[in-house]
C-alpha cells in the first residue's frame, strides 16, 4: 500500500481543520476552534486505480503567535495551502508561505484551496487575482468545508499530483 | 537512570511522564510504570521495558530525527504539542522532549495538561481578536471607499455649476444662456439630492449603497439621457465631443437601482473623458442582447495594457497585487454591476483607446 504524507498549510481561521475533517469524517461545525501543533488524520483514498493512504498533518495556522516549524514538513509528498475567500489578506499572507515552504521543501506538488466558498458573497478575492496564480501555474479550487463542495476534489487532485512521477 | 522503585520516577509517574531511555541498538524502551494515558494510546508499550517503535506514531517518528540530532549534540529538543487519538477516538494532547541525561538518552513523553489547555485558550481568544480587527479593517477601508466616491459625486456637481456659470460668462445667445443656467441649476439640486442621500445612506449604515436592488428597475436611456446632460459641459470646456446612443424608440428597462446605475455612467464618461485628449471622442454605445443590454463607453485615450487591465476593477488598497492607486471610481463602478447580477470589464478599442463595458440584465416584465 502506498502512503503519503500531506501538509494542511495556511494562516489561521482559514479553515484548515474543517476542510480536514470534511473530507475525513464528514463532519463541519461553524465553532471556530484553533490549533495547536499538529493533529494528525488518515483517509485510504483511490488515484487513478490505486489506494493510496494519505496521512494528513493539519498544522496549526502560520500566524504571530505560532510559526510554521519547517521540521513538521520533512518527508511530505505535497501540500494543501488553505486561504479564505473572505479575507484578502489570509491570500496575501498564503502566498509569502508558499515560499518558505518550497524553501523547505523542495518543488514537491501543492494546491491552493480557496475556502468558504458557501460565503461567495462576501469575498474578497476577485478573479483578477486567481487568474494572476493560476497564470503563476497553481492550481486552485474553492472549497467549502461546510458545504462540503470542492473538498474531496481538492485532495483527490492533490493525492494525483502526488504520485505523478518526478520529472 | 531511575527504575520503578525511585522517587523521582514516581513523580514522573505522577506527572504523567512516560520516560524512555534508548538502548545499545538505538531501540526506545519504557521505564518505570506506564502512565494511564499510555495504556489506553498504545497498549503494546505499557509495560515496563517495552520498546516503542517508531511507528506507533507519524508525529514521534518524524521528531525522532530531531531527537537523533540533539542526542548527539547533546543538547535539549522539544518536539512542540500535537494530538494523538486513543481506542475511543478521544483526543490526547501530548509533547515529547528529547534531552540527554547521565549519558543515556532519553525521551520524555508529556501529557498536556490545565496550563496547555489556558495557553490554547489564550490562543483561541488572540486568534479571534486578529479576525475581528482584520473584518473591521476591512469594513473601514469600504467605508473609505464610500466617502471617496461621495467626494468625488459632490465635486463634479460643483464642477457642472462652475463651468456652467463660466459658460455664461462668455455667452450672448439669450437661449443659450438659460440652457446654461438650467444645467447650473441642475447641478446645485443633484448636489442637494446627494448631501441628502448620504445622511439616508449613513442612518442606514452601508447596506443601502452596497444592496437592495431586488426591486430595482431603471430606465436605461433616461439614466443615460440624465448623465449625458450631467457631464456635457466638462465635455464641451476641454473640447472633447460626446457621441450618444443612437435614438430608439424602445424601452430599455434594466434590473438595476437608477442613480446607482446613473453613477456608473458618470464615473465612465468620467474617466473617459480624463483620458481623452481634445478634439477627440467619446462614444456611448448600446447593444441589445436576449436578455441583457451592453452598454460600451469608448474613448480616444492611450490604451491601458492587458496586465493593467486585469487589475482595474480590483478593491482599493487590499490587495498586494497592485498599487492603492487604484482607481475607486471603476472599483465603485465593479460594485454597483455586480451587485445587479451583471458584468463590467474593460478591452482595448479597435484602432486605439479603451472601450469599457457593462452588461446589465433586462428587467423581466411581470407574469
Amino acid at each position: 500500500m502506498i502512503q503519503k504524507k500531506l501538509c494542511m498549510i495556511g494562516t489561521s481561521g482559514v479553515g484548515k481543520t474543517s476542510l480536514v475533517a470534511q473530507f475525513v469524517h464528514s463532519v463541519f461545525s461553524d465553532k471556530y476552534l484553533t490549533t495547536v501543533g499538529v493533529k494528525i488524520d488518515k483517509k485510504m483514498v483511490a488515484v487513478d486505480g490505486s489506494e493510496v493512504m494519505l496521512v494528513i498533518w493539519d498544522l496549526a495556522g502560520d500566524d504571530d503567535f505560532q510559526r510554521l516549524q519547517v521540521s513538521y514538513l520533512r518527508g511530505t509528498a505535497g501540500y494543501l495551502l488553505v486561504a479564505d475567500g473572505t479575507r484578502q489578506i489570509t491570500l496575501d499572507q498564503v502566498r509569502d508561505i508558499q515560499k518558505r515552504v518550497a524553501e523547505a521543501v523542495g518543488p514537491v506538488p501543492f494546491l491552493l484551496a480557496l475556502n468558504k466558498a458557501d460565503l461567495a458573497p462576501q469575498w474578497e478575492v476577485d478573479e483578477a487575482q486567481i487568474a494572476s496564480l493560476v497564470a503563476q501555474g497553481w492550481t486552485i479550487i474553492r472549497t467549502s468545508a461546510k458545504a462540503g463542495s470542492g473538498v474531496e476534489e481538492a485532495f483527490s487532485e492533490l493525492s494525483r499530483q502526488m504520485l505523478q512521477p518526478k520529472p | 537512570m531511575p527504575n520503578r522503585a525511585s522517587p523521582a520516577n514516581a513523580v514522573l509517574e505522577v506527572l504523567g511522564f512516560a520516560l524512555f531511555v534508548r538502548d545499545d541498538l538505538g531501540a526506545l524502551r519504557l521505564v518505570g510504570a506506564a502512565p494511564e494515558w499510555l495504556s489506553r494510546l498504545w497498549p503494546a508499550v505499557a509495560a515496563a521495558g517495552a520498546e516503542l517503535p517508531a511507528e506507533a506514531s507519524p508525529f514521534l517518528e518524524n521528531f525522532l530525527i530531531d531527537a537523533g540530532e540533539s542526542w548527539a549534540a547533546r543538547r535539549r529538543a522539544r518536539s512542540g504539542p500535537w494530538v494523538e487519538h486513543d481506542g475511543q477516538g478521544a483526543e490526547v494532547q501530548l509533547e515529547a522532549t528529547a534531552l540527554t541525561a547521565d549519558g543515556q538518552s532519553v525521551l520524555l513523553v508529556e501529557r498536556l495538561g490545565e496550563d496547555f489547555e489556558a495557553k490554547k485558550s489564550v490562543l483561541q481568544k488572540a486568534r479571534e481578536t486578529v479576525i475581528a480587527y482584520q473584518r473591521l479593517n476591512t469594513e473601514m477601508q469600504k467605508k473609505e471607499i464610500l466617502l471617496h466616491c461621495i467626494a468625488e459625486d459632490m465635486s463634479a456637481a460643483l464642477a457642472n455649476v462652475i463651468t456652467s456659470l463660466r459658460l455664461i460668462e462668455m455667452e450672448e445667445n439669450p437661449a443659450k444662456t438659460r440652457e446654461l443656467l438650467g444645467l447650473a441649476s441642475r447641478g446645485t439640486e443633484a448636489q442637494q439630492t446627494l448631501i441628502h442621500r448620504v445622511l439616508d445612506v449613513f442612518a442606514e449604515e452601508l447596506q443601502g449603497f452596497y444592496g437592495r436592488h431586488a426591486s430595482a428597475d431603471a430606465d436605461l436611456r433616461a439614466v443615460t439621457d440624465r448623465a449625458f446632460a450631467a457631464a456635457a459641459p466638462l465635455f464641451s470646456e476641454k473640447g472633447v465631443h460626446l457621441s450618444a446612443p443612437k435614438a430608439d424608440a424602445s424601452e430599455m428597462r434594466i434590473a438595476a437601482d437608477a442613480r446607482h446605475l446613473e453613477r456608473v455612467l458618470a464615473n465612465l464618461l468620467e474617466n473617459a473623458l480624463q483620458s481623452t485628449p481634445a478634439g477627440h471622442e467619446v462614444a456611448v454605445r448600446f447593444e441589445d442582447e436576449p436578455d441583457s443590454v451592453l452598454v460600451r463607453v469608448e474613448d480616444g485615450g492611450a490604451e491601458i495594457p492587458p496586465e493593467a487591465s486585469a487589475l482595474l476593477f480590483s478593491r482599493f488598497a487590499l490587495s498586494s497585487l497592485h498599487p492603492p492607486a487604484a482607481d475607486l471610481r471603476l472599483h465603485f463602478c465593479r460594485i454597483a454591476i455586480e451587485n445587479c447580477h451583471g458584468e463590467i470589464g474593460h478591452a482595448p478599442r479597435c484602432g486605439g483607446g479603451n472601450c469599457f463595458w457593462i452588461r446589465l440584465p433586462k428587467r423581466r416584465a411581470p407574469r
